[in-house]
């Protein structure tokens, strides 16, 4: 299963060259939570900030950022759920959220290779609702700066 | 294609194998009514006694993330083409013949076979014209190139740059541009490499991930290591190591789906 939406902000169509300041892109994507149904997020994530012209090591960086994030929710992931991907994509940085519903008691542990892996990839990631805070959806989110100025001036 | 430093390696790997005693069963073999028996026999002979040859030709490609058998496989088809094809009237050596016609047949394996996904033959010339784009921008900015920069560097539609770069994500390991010296590369991880295992012990579990690190093949790991230990960008590495970037992004993208399988199941 794959369902996939996307838009600016402002509910309009996506903009084109030269108007596009100010606007921020979004698209969602849900998957099945297993393992085999990650590669659109990755790829789309990783066209998405070539687009954006961020330089191919950011995007690089995105695209196995965005595989180790919901990878790690697979691990997490209750029976049958559906894995929620959302990208925004603003002036200078990219911001992923991956949501899942999660089995009971399952964490996203922060001492692991994983975690490691992330940290490095982007600059921030944080996880939300983790099953002792209540919350039955685990998300972790991801956010990616573009790091050349000159890159995010053309926009 | 054959360079001359190609050329030179071929020749000294030949010289140390003694095949001149076959130049006379090709004399034999042309001489054969088609039909004769005889014929699989001399052909037989011919490409087995051949055969170390082409297993070396495999070897110069092995660096490029196919697996071995079936390069050496696709290396001994060219083999039987060149023994099929060979005219010794013509006066050149089989050695001669036989070296650029292996090495093509591997070349073309590698353009035409060596793709996880169906691409269209115009996006894997692309995808080479791209890489070493992505080389010659890389040194000019320190940093890897934006997909405009790819463009405007290679003349072509920025929408065709990114259809180049979708359809690398679908080449399986390795880049077409990026053959590497595998000694000279050695001698440069272990340099490198020793400053990224001191941040290895920051790894809270690294008794689960340290074992799993050590059945990696060792560019692999050490490509690892440079990211998420020594902090190294992608392109930093590519360099470092005489790769394509997008070859070290393919590479640590098997890598890291392999460690989490292992630790997964081993959890």
């Amino acid at each position: 299963m794959a369902v996939m939406g996307s838009g600016g902000q402002a509910g309009t169509s996506t903009p084109g060259d030269g108007q596009r300041q100010n606007r921020r892109r979004t698209v969602v994507m849900q998957v099945t939570a297993e393992a085999s149904e990650l590669p659109p997020l990755r790829l789309v994530a990783a066209d998405l900030a070539a687009r954006a012209d961020f330089d191919l090591d950011t995007v690089e960086d995105l695209r196995l950022a965005v595989d180790e994030a919901a990878a790690e929710l697979v691990g997490v992931a209750a029976a049958d759920a559906v894995l929620t991907c959302t990208l925004w994509l603003d002036v200078a940085q990219m911001e992923v959220t991956v949501s899942v519903p999660a089995k009971p008691g399952a964490r996203v542990r922060q001492n692991s290779f994983g975690w490691r892996v992330l940290t490095t990839l982007v600059d921030e990631v944080r996880v939300t609702g983790e099953a002792d805070s209540g919350s039955s959806v685990v998300s972790i989110t991801l956010v990616k700066r573009c790091h050349d100025e000159t890159v995010a001036q053309s926009w | 294609m054959v360079t001359p430093t190609e050329k030179s390696e071929e020749w000294a790997a030949a010289e140390s194998t003694d095949y001149g005693h076959l130049a006379a069963l090709f004399a034999e073999l042309v001489e054969l009514n088609p039909d004769s028996p005889r014929r699989d026999q001399l052909r037989d002979r011919l490409v087995t006694a051949h055969l170390p040859l082409a297993h070396h030709i495999a070897r110069r490609f092995s660096h490029r993330g196919e697996p071995r058998d079936d390069l050496e496989q696709v290396a001994s088809v060219g083999l039987i083409h060149a023994v099929d094809r060979f005219e010794p009237e013509r006066g050149s050596d089989f050695l001669s013949f036989a070296v650029p016609t292996i090495t093509g047949e591997v070349r073309r394996y590698f353009r035409d076979h060596a793709w996880a996904m169906r691409v269209p033959r115009r996006l894997k010339d692309l995808h080479v014209a791209i890489g070493s784009a992505m080389s010659v921008l890389s040194q000019q900015h320190g940093r890897a190139p934006t997909a405009s920069e790819l463009a405007e560097y290679l003349n072509l539609p920025r929408e065709q740059v990114l259809e180049g770069l979708e359809a690398a994500a679908g080449y399986r390991t390795s880049s077409l541009d990026s053959l590497l010296d595998a000694d000279g590369a050695g001698t440069l991880l272990e340099e490198i490499v020793g400053t990224a295992d001191a941040e290895l012990g920051r790894v809270e579990y690294r008794t689960t991930l340290a074992p799993l690190l050590d059945r990696l093949p060792e560019r692999e790991c050490a490509i690892l290591k440079l990211r998420f230990f020594a902090g190294l960008t992608q392109s930093e590495i590519a360099q470092q190591i005489g790769l394509s970037q997008m070859h070290v992004s393919r590479l640590l993208s098997r890598t890291l789906a392999r460690l989490r399988e292992q630790l997964r199941s081993e959890s």
